[in-house]
């Protein structure tokens, strides 16, 4: 199939399903899976160049927009007060599940470390609309929520950066290869952290002032491919080096112009990142899914009953009664865009196989649907169980 | 008489008596403000004056109709941002700055080629004025005249 012909179909699609799926009340992101695998269907799989570059290209943007936009440092402090113990109680223990499921279904600890950390990174998007239809976003189990899904995204890039790098050496390393690794981190971080404080803010003064048309644009562009690309020089991912680069600018005052974060979010969810989910549907082997059908049905459920119990646990030790640690852990369920990229990163380096990549893509689909209703079924649990009599008696 | 705008700094002719916000102001107050007032956006300040970021009826917006949002709108930082209860909790840090010395053409060619409609004027980080693309237009009528 020509390059255009099927760069303008996948976007086409992903845009119809989406925006289908996003009307049934659910994230666009299931949709532009669906027409992947539409897409896979009618097409058969196109070897084409094209389409993996770009998915790359959208896979590098959704991070680097998940920095670049979405992150507040001042926030940060904030969050890790209210949030940390619940936070790390539902990674840890959606991580050791991951593990253990891969152990036991005899895949290398390199596999199995990426299946876990795919298990262990929230998506909070679902579970917003759903605490706002029932009025509990403002409510300190739903503010611990939101500053749990910071904390928990930088965990699982943290988490994402570890296993990429010590992927490379296709087994667990020695202490001095740990080493190596922890050094050429550092050493990334720190040039980043130079750039971000004392280079970025003086060169986007001079840029601004660039008679060419577009040139902050094109710069904030070039900002998030050089870091991607220097994340890679250092023996990391692009996807890594990308979100650290969007943090980098996210201080930078005319990197963040509002016209300028409307052009970078219109090519990144315009265009890019739409086609990394595509892709993502496109590469699912419906095959492999249906032989393995244990593994994936374990998959779906120790994911899910992961960051239930590791919610549920970590609210219950930070102080909150029952039912909202029960809300916490429904809350935290869902899986989306960056897992997407943990298992899209592993399938590129050759650690994860086909089972292992649609058994996790499965799961993520069905955590999206499911957490909905299981918040709200939480929800309604505490205000049938808890009258308001009960409540005064608490106060 | 042609009139040299590159030697007209902004300070000349930006809005000094500036109505701010500081971080602590509720957001009852701040919604009191927009009805008050005309301005689109308020700058945001510290108890010593800085400038920590700026208000704008975006903003407002994007709060006050949260909940009738599509999903998509959702996003984390939006949501922390329904959340707030004063300004520091709803604004948006890091807004554009130039300095009292920037010639007016130069803040003129910012404010047009990436659709900036105010600049805040600061000197040492502290907020000494606004700039608009009113007071801009204001100016080279009166200066024509």
């Amino acid at each position: 199939m020509h390059a255009l012909l099927a760069l303008l179909l996948i976007i086409f699609l992903a845009k119809v399903f989406g925006e289908l799926v996003e009307r049934a009340g659910f994230p666009s992101i299931l949709g532009e899976i669906a027409a992947g695998i539409v897409f896979g269907l009618l097409f058969l799989r196109p070897e084409s160049d094209v389409l993996l570059f770009f998915s790359e290209l959208g896979a590098i943007f959704l991070l680097f927009t998940a920095g670049y936009k979405e992150i507040n440092l001042r926030e940060l402090k904030t969050a890790s007060r209210t949030a940390l113990i619940p936070t790390i109680s539902q990674v840890l223990l959606a991580f050791s599940f991951g593990f253990l499921i891969g152990r036991i279904f005899d895949f290398s600890q390199m596999a199995s470390l990426f299946i876990g950390v795919a298990f262990s990174i929230t998506s909070i998007g679902v579970s917003v609309r759903t605490l706002i239809d029932l009025n509990y976003l403002s409510k300190k189990i739903g503010s611990t929520m939101l500053a749990s899904a910071i904390l928990d995204d930088l965990i699982g890039i943290f988490m994402l950066t570890v296993v990429i790098s010590i992927a490379t050496y296709q087994q667990i390393p020695s202490g001095m290869e740990i080493l190596v690794i922890a050094v050429r981190m550092i050493c990334f971080i720190a040039i980043m952290t130079v750039l971000g404080r004392g280079v970025f803010p003086v060169l986007f003064t001079y840029i601004h002032r660039m008679r060419v048309k577009e040139s902050i644009f094109a710069f904030v562009v070039v900002v998030a491919l050089f870091s991607a690309y220097l994340a890679e020089a250092f023996g990391l991912h692009a996807v890594i080096g990308a979100f650290i680069g969007g943090v980098c600018l996210s201080s930078v005052p005319l990197a963040k112009i509002e016209d300028v974060q409307s052009k970078v979010s219109g090519i990144a969810y315009g265009i890019f990142i739409p086609i990394f989910f595509a892709f993502i549907g496109l590469s699912v082997d419906l095959v492999a899914m249906q032989t393995a059908g244990l593994f994936t049905l374990l998959v779906i459920v120790m994911a899910l009953s992961g960051k239930l119990i590791g919610g549920f646990i970590g609210a219950r030790i930070a102080g909150f009664d029952s039912y909202d640690s029960l809300i916490f852990g429904a809350g935290v369920m869902p899986r989306a865009g960056i897992e997407l990229v943990v298992i899209a990163a592993g399938m590129e380096i050759g650690i994860i196989d086909d089972e292992i990549f649609s058994a996790i893509v499965l799961m993520i689909a069905i955590s999206v649907i499911v957490t909905p209703v299981l918040l709200k079924f939480a929800i309604k649990l505490k205000e049938t169980r808890i009258t308001p009599e009960s409540e005064a008696q608490q106060a | 008489m042609v009139v040299d705008y590159t030697k007209i700094g902004v300070a000349e002719i930006m809005t000094r008596d500036v109505v701010t916000v500081i971080e602590e102001t509720t957001i009852e107050d701040l919604l009191e403000l927009f009805g008050t007032y005309h301005y689109h956006s308020y700058p945001v300040v510290t108890e010593t004056g800085e400038l920590s970021g700026i208000i704008s009826e975006d903003i407002v917006l994007e709060i006050l109709l949260f909940d009738r949002l599509p999903a998509s709108g959702h996003t984390h930082l939006s949501a922390v941002r329904s959340l707030g209860d004063d300004a520091s909790g709803i604004m948006m840090p890091y807004p554009v700055t130039v300095s009292p010395d920037t010639s007016l053409s130069e803040t003129a060619d910012l404010m047009l080629r990436h659709r900036v409609d105010r600049v805040c004027v600061t000197d040492s980080g502290k907020l000494i004025g606004i700039l608009s693309k009113r007071d801009i237009v204001n100016e080279i009528c009166k200066r024509r005249d």
